[in-house]
């Protein structure tokens, strides 16, 4: 049964497909069975420089999950015409005295805009997390994959002085792919955590590298 | 448990859903985001020079004295230069193209650029046009053109009549990365450098994808016209196609190879004409003098109430055009 389970989540991820760095980092270990509810601030360099907020729901399962909706905009004046939210579960799927073993599936929806382009996306995120976890503190490694799956392109009159004969539309196959890895530890206290993440993003191909190639994140969680 | 399960087939649904979906258009394809090259659309104007086919044009009649028109980047092309057609009514037989990888011409593979192809090409380019031995040949390069006239008469100081160079970064590599770290100065909190950034996880593509980085570079260019951009444009420059490719190989090349362009210019003693723009905080008459210093004989200017791309808009063009055909007139 367990093994099934395993293999079920596997091939959802797989599916799936997987984005970065955001997802609410949480101490396990620290995270009591009455605390239902993980509400996050966050900030730093997620492909740009971004902050966000995020709300996580423990349910009452029998193998520890949180489901989670996340949203996150990268700095600048215009507010809302770049944004990336996110909508999943991470499961604590295995767990050998303080080593926690733990998968997050999510599925992205993300604007972007400029003076040339709309973009719409939907995408997925699907990470793994092994780490050391104690009631005060804890240090993991991730590594996981943030998938562009289906992206619609709409041009402005800008772009289409340029080009006019610029298709606009939905784009299949999958329009972005970036592998990360990195580390992420946190400090626990009370009903509180300060998490830091810091890794390396690369592209799909494994040899191409976005602008910045690192993410680094700071956030704090208030459990209740 | 039962939830977990129901979560677990809400996200196969929705994978499923996804992946599912009709398979219309992909950024891998010329022609859907960024236009087809000249080896893709053979109803645009082609030379085939040097084993690439440049998308080229001229003006003017063939016989009078060329002038070449080399666009920045790299990887840019030439369209925002098409203001220099007035000189073919000036008695100048005046010829665009666009660098190899770059605007409309033929794409190749990073791993094949040199140095070397860039003398080649436009050697070829000069020879394709030139009618007569006799027939002088000048350069107009802007900014990594005006690099790469220099580079040229740096090797062949006896082939050129005369160069108007228009704000090159610098004429040795490490001038250059100085001028690059410059205008790449934005706010680091601002709309332009994260409209940048964020967007490299909607598109990515492999090394030679080139309709995918191309567009990539196009978006990406966006923001070197926006309004906190330290070169002082006027706007923005109309484009066909950026080469992503040929900019990224240039600038490894650079890195690697760290070129000065400057080792035989003392055998240059002809003037040059050297511009720079009133509106470019990344440039000014210091930097102008330092750069153009490498020239035995200078003619420096100043383009009033213009920035980088001073060539493209009327203004900038109004306050320059007199001079640079004053310029080649008294060298003609």
């Amino acid at each position: 049964m367990k093994t099934s389970k395993l293999l079920f989540l596997a091939s959802t991820v797989w599916i799936l497909g997987t984005s970065a760095a955001e997802a609410q980092t949480l101490n396990w270990f620290s995270l009591r069975q009455e605390q239902r509810n993980i509400v996050t601030v966050n900030a730093g360099y997620d492909y740009a420089f971004a902050y966000g907020i995020g709300y996580g729901r423990q349910l009452n399962t029998k193998l520890p999950t949180v489901i989670n909706a996340d949203f996150t905009q990268p700095a600048g004046e215009q507010l809302f015409d770049d944004f990336k939210t996110k909508i999943g579960a991470q499961v604590l799927v295995h767990r050998i005295n303080h080593v926690h073993f733990i998968v997050k599936v999510q599925g992205v929806f993300r604007r972007y805009h400029n003076e040339y382009v709309r973009l719409l996306n939907f995408g997925s995120d699907m990470s793994g997390v092994i780490g050391y976890y104690r009631s005060h503190w804890f240090a993991a490694g991730e590594f996981g994959f943030d998938k562009a799956i289906v992206t619609h392109f709409k041009h402005s009159d800008l772009y289409r002085a340029d080009f006019p004969t610029v298709k606009d539309g939905w784009y299949k196959p999958a329009t972005g792919g970036n592998f990360y890895f990195g580390l992420q530890a946190g400090y626990s206290f009370g009903s509180n955590d300060i998490t830091l993440k810091l890794g390396r993003v690369v592209q799909e191909d494994f040899q191409t590298n976005p602008t910045i190639p690192f993410y680094l994140q700071i956030g704090f969680n208030r459990r209740f | 448990m039962k939830t977990t399960t129901l979560l677990l087939l809400a996200m196969l649904f929705a994978g499923l859903l996804m992946s599912g979906c009709k398979e219309e258009l992909s950024i891998h394809d010329p022609g859907n985001l960024v236009p087809k090259t000249v080896d893709q659309d053979p109803t645009l104007p082609s030379i085939f020079v040097n084993g690439a086919l440049l998308h080229a044009e001229a003006f003017g009649n063939p016989s009078d004295p060329l002038l070449i028109i080399l666009h920045g980047g790299p990887g840019l092309d030439y369209r925002y230069l098409l203001n220099c057609r007035e000189f073919a009514n000036q008695g100048f037989r005046v010829v665009f193209y666009d660098q190899r990888g770059a605007g409309l011409s033929q794409r190749f593979p990073y791993s094949s650029y040199t140095q070397q192809e860039m003398y080649d090409d436009l050697r070829g380019v000069i020879n394709h046009y030139r009618t007569s031995s006799t027939q002088k040949v000048f350069l107009l390069g802007h900014s990594w053109g005006a690099m790469l006239a220099t580079a040229y008469i740096n090797r062949f100081p006896t082939e050129i009549a005369g160069a108007i160079l228009a704000e090159p970064g610098g004429l040795t590599w490490t001038d250059v990365k100085n001028y690059i770290d410059r205008t790449r100065k934005f706010n680091p909190l601002g709309e332009s450098l994260n409209d940048v950034l964020f967007m490299e996880q909607f598109i990515t593509g492999d090394r030679d994808d080139h309709a995918v980085l191309d567009y990539r570079f196009e978006l990406w260019a966006s923001a070197s016209n926006s309004k906190d951009a330290p070169t002082g444009n006027e706007g923005r420059t109309a484009h066909w196609r950026s080469g992503a490719v040929t900019f990224n190989a240039y600038v490894d090349l650079g890195n690697k190879t760290n070129p000065d362009w400057t080792t035989n210019l003392d055998q240059f003693t002809t003037k040059v004409m050297f511009i720079y723009s009133e509106n470019n905080r990344s440039y000014g008459l210091a930097h102008a003098q330092f750069v153009s210093s490498a020239y035995p004989s200078v003619q420096l200017f100043e383009t009033l109430d213009a920035g980088h791309d001073m060539l493209s808009f009327q203004t900038g063009w109004n306050n320059t055009f007199p001079a640079m055909l004053s310029y080649l007139n008294a060298l003609k």
